[in-house]
């Protein structure tokens, strides 16, 4: 039972990890460093030198650097899928009888098939916009998934975990609207970024900041539901830690992140818009806003457990 | 607890330079070689008017093989090159050039022609003929491409020239991942030519 915990913990990390590698790939232009799939210009190992390319490939796409790039982060989406698996086994061997971290996993198991697929699609479709996004939206799914049945497992071995903190009760509507926007608002991010990106291709000469410009109503509707986030997470902030009896080091913890990170996303955004569009701050901007993610669902989970342990 | 958080921290500092490493390696592996100059010639276009490779200094040249009977490849060639044309149609920096490897057909009327049906509508795109014979030597000499056998074996490479006449690459001319480096790689010329021009 610990050995399915410490998977289900290791595979949500490296989950995170792979978003932050496919983040890096999609902002250094990597996306199709190899143009074909599953292997990278018809090797299983990608070339190292542009005399080792197939001849029906045009080594104008040859850059080694990018191939390299792109390779590592199908080698991780891999490993990342192996571990996955295994997590799998073991939640069937373990929690048979407990449906929510059965098929949890399960779930989560076969959209990282999908994603497996729709990295293929992706490199047939020469990096389709919203098929990125698509990308994207699956694995954050299954991350929370993953996360969803390690804080299962958690409570199943600390019952009483919970059992000593008293959160108010009608709040269920705050997570739940904290949630979808939040989802939304990634939606939104990656839409900025690829109506930039669609624009660029359109206008290759132009600056990033005053393509920006250009994309006008998308920007601000990004800027206004980060605020309504921004006074939600400091809702139930308030709500969980400073109105409650005795709140648990976890909600504690997960709550005071979340604002901390809130705080830096609104920082990093106002960079990218008013400064300049860099790369790095883009790929932590999408990757912090994948952790609040994974944090609203153990705030939400702990909130639960409480209320079914004082039942 | 604030162990962990250092560890944290520690992390994905460590991820942020790790990242910023290879966005920059990913940046600096643009850099695209000088392969050689283009030789001299002299060719007329499809206004009747004489285009040479003096014409070439200063812009940003797309250069590709054609001749307008051509049921192969060549639509696809020239429909790719219109949609590069219109995407940089902003752009006075970046001009096109297709050079018919059939002469004898291909005359200054023809040209004219086959630039109205295509939408070439200002001087960013020359279509360009010449004798047979300058024509192959240019082909075969100055572009290093295959030349035995015109007009049907003809490239079908798009080649990426400088502003200071030097080639740059050659890229699969039907091929739309091709293209999208080839834009990526004309940006980046473009801009290399904005910031040589602003500092002198």
């Amino acid at each position: 039972m610990k050995l399915f915990r410490i998977f289900s913990y290791l595979s949500t990390c490296l989950t995170y990890f792979l978003i932050f590698v496919g983040g890096m790939v999609r902002v250094s232009g990597a996306g199709m460093g190899c143009p074909d799939w599953p292997k990278c210009f018809d090797r299983w190992i990608p070339p190292t030198d542009i005399s080792q390319l197939p001849d029906y490939i045009d080594p104008a796409k040859f850059n080694i650097v990018l191939a390299w790039i792109e390779y590592c982060n199908r080698l991780f989406g891999a490993l990342v899928g192996l571990t996955i698996t295994i997590t799998l086994v073991l939640a069937y061997k373990y929690y048979f009888h407990i449906p929510v971290i059965k098929w949890s996993l399960t779930v989560a198991f076969i959209l990282t098939l999908i994603e497996g697929w729709i990295g293929a699609v992706l490199v047939h479709t020469i990096l389709n916009p919203v098929t990125i996004t698509l990308h994207l939206l699956l694995a954050l799914i299954i991350v929370m998934l993953l996360l969803y049945a390690a804080q299962e497992s958690y409570y199943i071995e600390n019952p009483y975990a919970e059992k000593n903190s008293k959160y108010p009760l009608n709040i269920n509507w705050a997570f739940i609207v904290l949630g979808a926007s939040l989802f939304i608002e990634i939606i939104i991010g990656t839409e900025v970024r690829g109506g930039l990106q669609m624009l660029r291709k359109e206008n290759p000469l132009l600056d990033s900041n005053f393509l920006l410009y250009m994309l006008g109503p998308f920007k601000y509707m990004h800027t206004i539901l980060g605020i309504v986030i921004l006074f939600l997470s400091i809702f139930l902030w308030v709500k969980l830690v400073k109105q409650s009896d005795n709140p648990s080091e976890v909600v504690k913890q997960s709550s005071a992140l979340i604002l901390v990170l809130i705080f830096l996303q609104i920082v990093s955004g106002e960079i990218l818009v008013f400064i300049k569009v860099k790369p790095i701050i883009q790929l932590f901007h999408l990757w912090f806003a994948a952790i609040i993610m994974g944090l609203i669902s153990v705030q939400y989970s702990a909130w639960k457990k409480s209320q079914i342990a004082n039942e | 607890m604030n162990k962990l958080y250092l560890y944290i921290f520690l992390c994905v500092l460590f991820m942020g330079v790790g990242a910023s490493w290879v966005i920059n390696t990913a940046n600096e592996s643009h850099d695209i070689p000088i392969i050689k100059k283009v030789p001299n010639f002299n060719f007329i276009n499809q206004n009747g008017e004489s285009f040479s490779d003096n014409h070439l200094k200063g812009k940003i040249t797309v250069l590709d093989f054609f001749f307008t009977n051509c049921p192969g490849p060549c639509p696809i060639m020239t429909y790719n090159m219109k949609s590069l044309y219109d995407d940089f149609s902003n752009s006075e920096k970046v001009q096109f050039v297709s050079i018919t490897v059939d002469p004898k057909n291909d005359n200054i009327e023809v040209l004219k022609n086959y630039a109205k049906i295509n939408g070439i509508t200002d001087e960013r795109w020359q279509l360009l003929t010449s004798d047979l014979s300058n024509i192959k030597s240019l082909k075969r000499e100055g572009f290093m491409l295959f030349a035995d056998e015109l007009p049907q074996g003809h490239a079908i490479k798009f080649i990426l020239i400088d502003d200071n006449q030097n080639i740059r690459k050659y890229f699969d001319g039907t091929d739309e991942a091709s293209l999208t480096i080839l834009k990526k790689d004309i940006s980046n010329l473009v801009k290399e030519l904005k910031r040589y021009e602003k500092r002198t």
